[in-house]
């Protein structure tokens, strides 16, 4: 049923077929992982990513290598404090420690933990955390330096959310919001710029600029959280600050009420706003990436967070169900975002330009939104200008050239020309028909007499005796 | 010295130098010194004067000793005058002369001159990021394009206002910018110039382009959409643009005083770009006037006429008008216009003069439609 569903759907939608084709037939990583040539460890290590992480993995995988290890080892260290966190079997008073001291496990020969509760998704990879630590001891010190810095701080700021009960109420805060969007993403980020320039793929200016990198995570972050907002309402999770959505209504349930959806709509254009404030920046960030495995693996994401905002903006679907990009569309972006930045603009300048077209003049937040908007395509200009002074020479020479007093006439000839074929069309028809033995006069008579009386009066004039 | 300091940007530059310099001595020169004056406390002091007559105004100059002019006298295109092309040759172009010409006499250490940023658009193509090193549409080197070039019937900034003579009105401007600039820094005179190029202001005051678009919502037009609305503009807030001008005349002023001269990264004998560094798409603008004005408007109803078939229509209503000897309200000149993508780079201002808006667009909006609707009430009452 689901096959038959897919069919139709594709047939339907022939520009998404040829998206997913064109990414699995002609897609070519730069770079690929040998597995015949890694320790066994390491392919463990590999089997953990891909069970852990479906988007991730893949990109992860196409890097090139020596970037390659310690960017999937520092997702598994991070996936390991991850499910510590996330195990709600755990009582805090043993989560908090350690969540703290993780780094340190991290050294010892090995380590593994099995106290995660049973129905954990991520368990196996603790229980064969050894692997990790054996791997972790192969690479460069200092890309291990990073990654142990990076825990340290994410073990801490998982722990300090941990023994907060006033956070798992929910967010209050726009500042609460950014510093949990920092802690989950933005130190991801942090330690992902410093492996690349520490590498050579990134231009070291980065470093000087962390509000960059700090802006690629939250960018992620928060279309995440505004895309997810209503599975993590079923989970009994919230992450919207509630100086946001109690703008907008009274309790946060109300918000998944039908009855509330302009309200909803109207706060998920505030979330929305909020959320493009950093698109500019992501794309400046991207400006300092040298190599093509690593620019690959840090556009894709956020092609497909523009996208993911385009998609939620003014959708009432998302307080109802989990919604997704299309798999079609996900190709076309991922091809288009293993390019060039040249075109990673033009995906955002497209997505940005259809949120402008949905943007609705009755929306508190329709200036502002248009806006943010219109700074993003400014800004793509600043990057690639579509008009260079050369060029706008050139143009005014050309218009002195051209005669301006002739646009009138132009313009005239042009309506006439319009004019005389249509004519000229009509006449065509009508002549056509005339040959053909089209009656003008019985049409020409029909105001005064119904073809059904005309039909008497011809069957009238005819005598009985020729029937 | 504010030289056309009643006018609509004139007053917001008189009323920015009070609050920020309350100790300075302020005078105004202006055609007309009736409308927007300050309160007799505020001890400016008003003069009527013609910029053009070289004698008065040096007088005037000899008389008061300013120390800055700022200058933002120009006929503005009028709804149903169409200022001609000799009043702008006289005001723009002999009466900057003429103000330079004192300036010197009397030792004025700055000048900053008000000009347009239209004077880098021709009115029919694109303009999208333009700095200053883009070239302005020149009608000196070309006398043929601009010899030809009719009268055509839009403001400079307004997107919907018939009667003015545009191309005219730019070609003035920049041709005052060239007599402005090669002032500047010229031995032995102290004299220190700057031109400011703002876009499309709006604000308390302005006639042309918020009030036009809220006669449009009263007449009811306000679901006609021309062309694709992908085009961005700037739009400026009066308060900005004086903001700027007074930054330049700051900076001007300290060069005069050190004499020290531009070495590529200063204020004086240098163009600048004045917006509010936030572009838009020109009908989400007309639509956010709407909506603040009290339309509730609904982006459903909405008929868009692609620039090809609005060109055609605009044609054929410039035809009828025409043959019935009217101007035409809608015409090709308007659609172009609204169709037109029109926004610069302010980095230039933003390095240099240290400018940042002082008022956001959104706030800046809000204020205009609401003088806008204040002003029809009065005029009801």
């Amino acid at each position: 049923m689901g096959g038959l569903k897919e069919v139709l759907y594709y047939m339907f939608h022939p520009n998404q077929l040829r998206a997913i084709i064109q990414w699995k037939v002609w897609h070519e990583p730069v770079y690929q992982r040998d597995p015949s040539k890694e320790a066994p460890t390491l392919r463990s290590c590999f089997e953990f990513l891909n069970m852990t992480s479906r988007s991730f993995s893949a990109v992860i995988q196409e890097l090139n290598h020596d970037m390659l290890v310690p960017v999937a080892l520092f997702y598994l260290a991070l996936r390991g404090l991850d499910t510590i966190e996330d195990d709600m079997t755990i009582p805090v008073s043993v989560k908090e420690p350690m969540l703290r001291d993780f780094y340190k496990n991290m050294k010892i020969d090995g380590w593994t933990f099995n106290g995660n509760g049973p129905d954990e998704k991520d368990r196996e990879l603790l229980v064969h955390f050894d692997d990790v630590i054996a791997e972790m001891k192969k690479i460069k010190p200092h890309y291990y330096d990073i990654i142990e810095d990076i825990t340290i701080k994410m073990g801490n700021g998982m722990a300090d959310y941990a023994i907060n009960a006033q956070f798992l109420a929910g967010v209050v805060t726009i500042a609460e919001y950014e510093k949990y969007c920092h802690y989950v993403a933005g130190l991801v980020g942090d330690g992902l710029t410093r492996l690349f320039v520490a590498g050579g793929h990134a231009n070291p200016a980065l470093l000087q600029r962390p509000e960059l990198t700090e802006s690629m995570g939250q960018f992620l972050q928060k279309v995440n959280i505004i895309r997810d907002v209503h599975e993590d309402f079923e989970d009994d999770r919230r992450f919207w600050p509630k100086d946001i959505w109690s703008k907008y209504v009274d309790k946060w349930e109300d918000l998944f009420d039908p009855k509330n959806r302009t309200q909803a709509l109207h706060c998920t254009s505030d979330m929305v706003l909020n959320a493009l404030k950093h698109a500019d920046e992501c794309l400046l960030y991207m400006a300092g990436i040298k190599e093509q495995s690593v620019f690959n693996f840090i556009a894709i994401p956020q092609t497909m967070a523009i996208a993911t905002l385009d998609l939620v903006f003014q959708n009432p679907k998302i307080f109802s169900s989990h919604i997704k990009i299309t798999k079609g569309d996900a190709c076309q972006l991922m091809t288009q975002s293993t390019q060039n930045l040249r075109l990673v603009c033009e995906v955002f300048r497209k997505y940005s330009r259809r949120i402008a077209q949905k943007n609705d003049p009755r929306d508190p937040h329709y200036l502002e939104i248009s806006m943010a908007l219109g700074k993003i395509e400014q800004f793509i200009e600043t990057l690639f200008p579509s008009q260079n002074v050369k060029q706008v020479k050139a143009l005014h020479t050309e218009k002195v050239n051209d005669s301006t007093s002739g646009e009138f006439w132009e313009s005239l000839m042009l309506v006439a020309a319009v004019l005389f074929f249509l004519l000229l069309v009509s006449a065509l028809m009508l002549g056509a028909a005339w040959v053909m033995g089209a009656r003008w006069d019985t049409v020409l008579n029909m105001g005064s007499a119904s073809s059904v009386e005309e039909a008497a009066k011809i069957t009238a004039k005819i005598a009985h005796g020729e029937l | 010295m504010v030289i056309g300091g009643t006018g609509f940007l004139g007053h917001h530059v008189v009323n920015l130098i009070l609050q920020r310099y309350p100790k300075s001595r302020v005078s105004v020169a202006d055609r007309s010194v009736d409308r927007n004056r300050r309160q007799p406390e505020d001890g400016v002091q008003y003069h009527q004067i013609d910029i053009t007559q070289a004698s008065a105004l040096s007088a005037l100059f000899g008389n008061v000793r300013p120390d800055v002019i700022i200058h933002t006298a120009s006929p503005l295109p009028q709804v149903d005058v169409s200022p001609t092309r000799e009043l702008y040759d006289k005001v723009n172009v002999h009466g900057t002369r003429t103000i330079i010409a004192a300036c010197r006499t009397y030792d004025v250490k700055a000048l900053v001159y008000c000009s347009s940023a239209s004077v880098v658009c021709d009115h029919t193509s694109d303009v999208i990021n333009a700095d200053e090193s883009r070239p302005r549409v020149r009608g000196r080197d070309q006398p043929e394009y601009y010899a030809e070039s009719k009268v055509c019937s839009l403001p400079r900034d307004a997107p919907i206002m018939p009667g003015a003579a545009i191309d005219v009105f730019d070609y003035k401007q920049s041709q005052a910018e060239d007599l402005i600039l090669a002032a500047n820094a010229q031995h032995p005179y102290l004299l220190r110039t700057a031109v400011i190029r703002p876009s499309a202001i709006i604000g308390e005051g302005d006639l042309m382009i918020v009030p036009r678009l809220i006669d449009i919502y009263r007449e009811g037009k306000v679901y006609f959409q021309l062309g694709q609305n992908k085009n961005l503009f700037d739009f400026t807030y009066v308060q900005n643009v004086a903001h700027g001008h007074l930054l330049a005349a700051e900076a001007l002023l300290a060069c005069s005083t050190s004499g020290v001269d531009n070495d590529g990264k200063g204020v004086d004998g240098e163009c600048f770009f004045i917006t509010n560094g936030a572009p838009i798409l020109f009908w989400d603008f007309a639509r956010a006037v709407w909506v603040q004005a009290g339309c509730a408007y609904d982006i459903r109803r909405v008929w868009v006429l692609s620039r090809f078939v609005a060109m055609i229509l605009a044609f054929l209503s410039e035809v009828f008008f025409a043959l019935i000897g009217k101007p035409a309200t809608f015409n090709r000149q308007r659609v172009s216009f609204s169709c037109m993508t029109r926004y610069y780079d302010i980095s230039k201002a933003k390095a240099r003069l240290g400018y940042e808006p002082l008022v956001s667009l959104d706030e800046g909006i809000q204020r205009s439609v609401k003088w806008c609707l204040d002003q029809e009430k009065t005029k009801r009452a």
